[in-house]
């Protein structure tokens, strides 16, 4: 499986798929974890990543129901920089290669 | 992730504090009126300057304090990334750092200003910006507290005889006081 393919398995469809290549090998993740209220969650990824309130719901959803979800990709700076403000918010969040997951 | 607490956490507050039956947080002329029982600003209080002794002792290395790993995490799973996580947490660190004393410092201020009304009830009255402020402030303090009191997916629940009966019942009003104001904020989260 291609590296663009094993991202775009891996996203969630809110993300722009089209933005998914070699060049952007970085995923950012977030973790469930049993702190963090729900309508938390989802304020903090519409705060941080311009979401639609349904879309950043699905997005927390899948954080609780899959234990983790993708919340956003590029190059190595601009993951570092998202996690860094997810854990400014108190969201358990690391960033790993695609090809790591 | 939990949802709210709401009714678990009303049915404990306000059992202990019987006049504060009612709203707790309304609205009127572009502010929110906050009510809260005095022994419930102390427990913000003691709970927020705990968090501030954290952050500031946050340069300690990782491992030697849960909340504080906890309050910041590592950014790379992957060890062979030790070079990589070190150089992010030189260059983030103080300014999550700087955040969140910021976020606690606002509650402190704001806990300073309550009013005491008519039949000894207390309100503290906040902007939107500061219900904000309040909201991230809320969040470190339970995820704190969540460290402390051993919360974890298994056990978010203890007998009243459990040695941390108190700070889960602290932490059950915590999660009520943060979700009434995002919801305040926010809307209600419907799905």
């Amino acid at each position: 499986m291609s590296s663009t393919e094993t991202v775009q398995e891996l996203l969630p469809a809110e993300i722009d798929e089209t933005k998914v290549g070699p060049d952007t090998p970085w995923l950012v993740i977030v973790w469930d974890d049993p702190v963090n209220l729900m309508i938390y969650v989802v304020m903090v990824l519409q705060k941080l990543f311009g979401h639609s309130r349904e879309k950043a719901t699905k997005l927390m959803l899948q954080i609780h129901n899959e234990g983790k979800a993708v919340v956003s990709h590029g190059n190595r700076e601009k993951a570092e920089a998202d996690v860094a403000r997810l854990h400014a918010n108190g969201l358990w969040a690391t960033l790993q290669r695609d090809s790591a997951t | 992730m939990r949802m709210g607490y709401g009714q678990r956490c009303s049915a404990i507050r306000l059992h202990e504090a019987g006049d504060l039956v009612g709203e707790r947080v309304t609205r009127h002329d572009g502010k929110i009126d906050l009510v809260l029982h005095p022994d419930e600003i102390e427990l913000l209080r003691e709970l927020a300057t705990q968090t501030a002794t954290v952050l500031i002792a946050s340069d300690e290395a990782v491992g030697a304090n849960p909340v504080r790993d906890r309050l910041f995490p590592r950014a790379y799973d992957d060890p062979t990334e030790d070079t990589a996580e070190s150089e992010w947490q030189s260059i983030v660190h103080p300014d999550l750092v700087k955040g969140k004393a910021t976020a606690l410092g606002g509650l402190l201020d704001d806990l300073d200003r309550v009013k005491t009304g008519s039949g000894g009830i207390t309100t503290v009255d906040l902007s939107d910006e500061q219900m904000s402020t309040w909201v991230s402030a809320l969040n470190d303090l339970r995820i704190s507290l969540a460290v402390t009191i051993d919360l974890t997916e298994a056990q978010q629940e203890v007998p009243p005889s459990h040695v941390h009966a108190q700070g889960f019942a602290a932490y059950y009003f915590l999660s009520y006081l943060q979700g009434e104001l995002l919801e305040m904020l926010t809307g209600p989260l419907d799905f």
